[in-house]
């Protein structure tokens, strides 16, 4: 099962940053040094691990602790990384009123989007323009809860002219069901007389978040939100009829419908977004010179739509911080617990050590001998705890990504343990190991064999 | 008295066993200090937002929004209504006081394309005279206090002078700028109002170093300048409030409040929702309910686990180091339940010192060295530790070394007399 979940990760989340890389490294040179210059039979601080296998997996399983938490927490700031990188299609170019940082702050007229959309550079499909027309917005829905309170739920809600168009400009496929219809509103099969339902499509993620609300509320299914479910929001009843794939991008927390329905009902109406698809990165670039510089008819701000979901990313940043803070101060206490193994280690091993110098063994061979047994407790307990953090990868949660200008998306994201997770899971370890078994071993060095014996 | 000489005799046992090996009981302890450290940084942060999300029972605050939508914007006509908490009928109950709040991003700098972060400034739309009477933690400064003198001072300037502004010492400082110089402040939000502004005061250090305020009146003459020079009304002119606060006395006054401006038709377009400041921030919350969920249920065990571990091994090597010792105390008369609260009290000794050392350095860094726990999410203030983080980081240590001790200790309870003697022989 574990190969299967390590054989899961793809070898693009193999990659390795050049830090990283360097660290390895460093430290797999110092691991293949020590072994070279070891005279000491591993054999032997192997045996000596095993037979005081209490303290051996006490220290192993503090590693194990800190590593596996580690991976985790990392693998949610990977997940939010992924999300906010993998939101934007490669050459599409997101146009938004000038001065807005962020879509729910735009407001785009409608009359200058069929101009904008004409531009060259756009790509067509026949002679429509690849330029979905958006109105995003954020509406609050009052959730009840199991306890017969109500919580509230902010909901992203992204209302489009062409549902399909959206998807081709978006990569958005659907995953069941089908596309809200031209209207985007259907009658209520069982109540006539009641206002029409309002179609929408849901991504995955928001779709799991409703089916676990509902369930928490005293519902009778714990499934994520499917085709045909309904929900109510702003007074009317919401008719699901599709779901969009899980792409792991911010629009897996959004609800799709009709911009005329949609915009209205929150008191816009006018377009908050325009995204274009051109051919490539190069042209989406000069059309963002162009949209910002030189186009007179509407005051624009044009971005590459992957950079600006990379600028939300600042919450990310901050976590990485308070992961990397709570690290060292985890991998402090670590060490000192394998500080106190290995000096125990030393002192229960005396004689070993003078009968080790009596056989002709240098003192640097058994501090290297030392360093080594160190090394190699804190990679058996760090691979157990990289092992352990390894289930958390593809998790499902839900956070809050943003600029830190005002704005941001609710999104439910998945955990990722990328190889590079692992590897700086174990390369912590090793440092811890490397901290904590060398002053030790320093110890050990300074003995004299006959003193050793006495 | 034979009992009462015994317990001091063990007492005694414990305290010089534990400096018997100062370098493990060091290392252990450093150990220690470091997870009741993250531990208590948890519990900090966890403590505030259970703090700032509970109910209050009087003295309430209560924030008015648009119902649908985020960001909630309301036409600026509602304050008037808001204000007087919707009171129509004699016998409705009117607020004791309001606060109406706008909200204006812009930068201090002309041209768009070199805009920073430092040149940035967001600022709250207000009544100048509310800052010293409804701005949380503002509002419980003691007249008599340096801080609210200067406070005071500034918000007297800024009744002044209608182009004033007061900003935090952080927002300031980025800004480069003092006290006493203009700025011109280009909007982001509301697109082509650019405002000459004078800054006139700071706030106190602490939770408004990041912030600015400015006049309600000058962003409304500057609107009205818009329709004057453009011939129509600015996109935003009819939606110029963000949130409306208001301050009622009690629980009950809170719910007829709420329900005398949730039925008024006054209020209907857009519609308006009424709920306490705590409620409004547990609903932002939930955007970060996994992530604390995580805080609370895998970091802080995680920490206390690892803890357990560090102190459980360093006891266990104490154990099998003392073996000869421990059969020689049952030759003494020692009872094996003596023998193992000896080795209880050891690691207790460690885990309860150290646990209170690292969480009253804790204490005492954070809140006197560093102002606050920052905590970057979203409006939330810095966090104080809590004087009750020191009572619990210190169970936290002493918990975890009973944890930890417990089967080491239970081996030294039952070393065997002759085994051990027959070793040695």
């Amino acid at each position: 099962m574990l190969m299967g979940q390590l054989l899961a990760i793809s070898i693009d989340n193999w990659a390795i940053p050049a830090w990283l890389a360097f660290t390895a490294w460093g430290m797999g040179s110092l691991l293949v040094l020590l072994l070279v210059v070891n005279r000491v039979p591993v054999m032997y601080n192997i045996l000596n691990m095993v037979v005081r296998w209490r303290n051996t997996l006490l220290s192993a399983l503090a590693f194990t602790m800190v590593i596996g938490l580690l991976t985790v927490m990392q693998s949610f700031v990977n997940g939010m990384y992924k999300l906010t990188e993998s939101s934007g299609q490669p050459g599409n170019l997101m146009i938004l009123a000038e001065g807005a940082v962020d879509e729910a702050f735009s407001s785009l007229a409608m009359a200058d989007s069929s101009d904008i959309a004409n531009q060259p550079g756009i790509l067509r499909v026949g002679k429509t323009p690849l330029v979905s027309r958006e109105t995003y917005l954020l509406a609050a829905q009052s959730v009840p809860k199991a306890d017969g309170t109500t919580k509230r739920r902010f909901l992203q809600l992204r209302g489009l002219t062409d549902p399909e168009l959206a998807g081709t400009v978006h990569g958005m496929k659907l995953a069941a069901g089908e596309w809200f219809t031209e209207a985007g509103i259907r009658p209520d099969p069982d109540n006539p007389d009641a206002a029409p339902l309002i179609e929408i499509v849901l991504g995955a993620g928001i779709a799991g978040e409703m089916g676990r609300d509902r369930a928490q509320s005293g519902g009778e299914s714990q499934a994520g939100f499917a085709v045909g479910d309904r929900f109510e929001l702003n007074d009317r009843v919401w008719y699901v009829t599709g779901i969009l794939e899980r792409t792991g991008s911010a629009f897996d927390s959004e609800i799709w419908g009709k911009q005329s329905i949609i915009g209205p009902m929150f008191g816009k109406t006018s377009y908050t977004t325009l995204v274009a698809k051109t051919a490539d990165e190069k042209t989406a670039l000069r059309l963002k010179e162009f949209f910002n510089k030189d186009y007179g008819k509407a005051q624009l701000s044009a971005e590459i739509e992957s950079e600006y979901y990379k600028k939300l990313s600042q919450t990310n940043e901050q976590f990485l911080v308070a992961i990397i803070v709570v690290a060292c101060i985890m991998a402090v206490g670590g060490s000192f617990g394998v500080m106190n193994t290995m000096y125990a280690a030393v002192s229960q091993r005396i004689k070993d050590i003078g009968v080790l110098q009596l056989m002709g063994f240098k003192r640097r061979h058994i501090l290297v001998s030392f360093v080594l047994e160190s090394l190699l407790l804190a990679i058996f307990g760090g691979l157990l705890g990289c092992a352990i953090g390894l289930f958390a990868d593809g998790w499902t949660a839900n956070s809050v990504v943003s600029s830190g200008q005002g704005g941001g998306k609710s999104v439910v994201l998945e955990l990722s343990v990328t190889g590079a997770t692992l590897l700086s899971g174990l390369m912590l370890a090793m440092v811890m190991g490397l901290i904590g078994g060398f002053l030790p071993s320093i110890s050990a060095l300074r003995l004299r064999a006959l003193e050793a014996l006495r | 008295m034979n009992t009462i000489a015994l317990t001091f005799r063990l007492l005694w046992l414990v305290l010089d066993n534990t400096f018997r090996n100062p370098l493990r009981t060091i290392l252990t302890a450093l150990g220690t200090v470091a997870l009741v450290l993250v531990v208590t940084l948890v519990y900090t942060v966890l403590n505030n937002l259970d703090r700032i999300t509970q109910e209050k029972s009087s003295n309430l605050k209560l924030i008015a929004t648009e119902k649908w939508q985020i960001p909630s914007q309301m036409p600026y006509r509602y304050v008037a209504g808001l204000s007087q908490g919707a009171a129509r009928e004699p016998g409705d109950v009117k607020p004791e006081d309001y606060m109406s709040w706008g909200f204006f991003a812009g930068s201090t700098d002309s041209d768009a394309s070199s805009r920073d972060f430092n040149s940035f400034l967001f600022a709250f739309v207000m009544e100048p005279e509310k800052i010293l009477t409804m701005m949380d933690e503002l509002d419980e400064l003691s007249p008599t206090s340096q801080e609210y003198k200067e406070l005071k001072a500034a918000v007297d300037r800024l009744q002044d002078n209608k182009r004033g502004i007061i900003v935090g010492l952080e927002r300031l400082a980025k800004l480069n700028r003092k006290v006493g110089d203009r700025i011109t402040l280009y909007s982001r939000n509301y697109k082509d109002i650019n405002l000459e502004l004078e800054i006139v005061g700071t706030f106190p250090a602490g939770r408004y170093d990041g912030s600015t305020v400015f006049r309600r009146d000058y962003l409304n003459a500057a609107l009205d300048q818009y329709k004057q020079e453009k011939g129509t009304s600015h996109p935003l002119a009819d939606k110029s409030l963000n949130l409306m606060w208001l301050r009622v006395p009690t629980r009950e006054a809170f719910n007829q409040v709420a329900t005398q401006i949730t039925n008024s038709p006054e209020f209907s377009s857009p519609a308006v929702k009424v709920e306490t400041a705590s409620s409004g921030i547990g609903s932002f919350l939930d955007g970060y309910r996994d992530l604390l969920w995580g805080a609370k249920w895998l970091l802080a065990p995680a920490c206390m686990a690892t803890l357990a571990l560090v102190i459980s091994n360093s006891i266990s090597i104490s154990v099998r180091e003392r073996q000869t010792e421990f059969a020689v105390m049952k030759v003494l008369g020692f009872q094996p339940f003596q023998i193992l609260l000896l080795v209880i009290g050891e690691a207790l000794l460690i885990g309860l010192t150290s646990g209170f050392f690292s969480a009253t350095a804790t204490y005492l860094v954070i809140n006197e060295g560093m102002g606050g726990l920052p905590f970057k999410i979203g409006f939330l203030p810095t966090f104080d530790v809590p004087a009750s983080a020191i009572f619990w980081g210190t169970v936290m240590g002493g918990g975890t070394a009973l944890l930890g001790s417990i089967l080491p200790a239970w081996s030294a309870r039952t070393v065997k007399v002759s085994e051990v003697f027959s070793r040695v022989a």
